[in-house]
């Protein structure tokens, strides 16, 4: 929406890196049995709840929330569990970078919506990647 | 059109009735090192925190830290806390002079934090302890980076992010 300041630009990044996510997550969901796709739909729950979340807060602020995409180009080729974990752990570090943004904002709320956002995707990662990050969302993208 | 030397421009002011305060909007030279900003201050206490954080996985670290897995990603979780530190050290700039800071220009150890002012004892040093202090860590940086300028906002979001990820591989 022309005209409109403030952190929609940053609501509407963290809104397609969640779109994004749900997409990925299909995708990785497909290639998991057991407990990792328990986990994939568990995380895949989580970004539809916060991509209506943040649809929510963009349309408040009298925006139109950015639309998904019918297909995203993803990273790697998945065919198996492995892989799928790859990109999940990828899926979630896109979300990261993106609250990031969220962080930098004036708005105080926001500010701390966006770091427990953070918080909440970095241990995705993690637990995807089975190892931790010195800084998430500032680290250079990871290689799935 | 008004010709003065800078020696004269005092006996301007003065003749004027002013003050070099009154002149001058900006700092005044004559009244000492002014005291540390809300940055700073906020800084150095997160340097404080994260400090008595090494401390407290070096002392876990040369400890009994269980087996060798456990003190394999104490290591690790160690070496991210030492960039942490090295990150937000980067980022303090302490003006010379400046009231409210030690003589080597560090900051004092948080009181009463995770290490108290000096490494505490090996035997007091568990896992759940670090848990718990990764996760008072992430809960302190979070209510911390609504006061500070956006990208130091961003740092303190990020450390926070990766102590939590600490407090998963802990056992939280």
């Amino acid at each position: 929406m022309a005209g409109v300041k403030g952190p929609v630009p940053a609501l509407q990044a963290a809104l397609a890196a969640e779109n994004a996510a749900i997409f990925g997550y299909g995708v990785a969901g497909a290639h998991l049995t057991g407990s990792s796709r328990a986990a994939a739909e568990q995380d895949w729950t989580e970004h539809n709840r916060a991509r209506d979340t943040l649809a929510a807060m963009i349309s408040a602020r009298g925006a139109t929330p950015a639309a998904a995409q019918a297909f995203y180009q993803l990273p790697l080729r998945v065919h198996n569990a492995s892989s799928a974990a790859r990109l999940a752990a990828y899926l979630e570090d896109g979300v990261t970078r993106a609250y990031l943004g969220l962080v930098a904002v004036g708005d105080q709320r926001l500010r701390r919506f966006g770091a427990m956002a953070m918080l909440a995707a970095a241990q995705r990662a993690a637990s995807w990647r089975g190892s931790t990050q010195a800084f998430p969302g500032l680290s250079p993208p990871s290689t799935p | 059109m008004l010709a003065a030397s800078a020696a004269a421009l005092p006996l301007l002011l003065g003749a004027a009735g002013c003050r070099s305060s009154d002149a001058f909007t900006g700092p005044d030279p004559l009244a000492g090192p002014p005291p540390l900003g809300h940055d700073v201050l906020t800084l150095q206490a997160v340097i404080a925190a994260e400090e008595n954080m090494i401390d407290l996985y070096r002392v876990a670290i040369s400890g009994d830290p269980g087996n060798q897995r456990t003190a394999r990603t104490l290591r690790s979780l160690l070496g991210q806390h030492e960039q942490h530190l090295a990150q937000l050290k980067a980022r303090l700039i302490v003006p010379p002079g400046a009231r409210g800071v030690r003589g080597d220009g560090q900051s004092p150890r948080a009181p009463g934090g995770s290490g108290g002012g000096r490494p505490p004892r090996a035997s007091t040093v568990s896992i759940s302890r670090l848990r718990a202090a990764e996760r008072a860590s992430a809960a302190d940086l979070v209510r911390r980076l609504a006061t500070v300028p956006p990208a130091l906002a961003q740092l303190f979001a990020s450390i926070a992010a990766s102590d939590a990820t600490h407090v998963t591989v802990l056992g939280g």
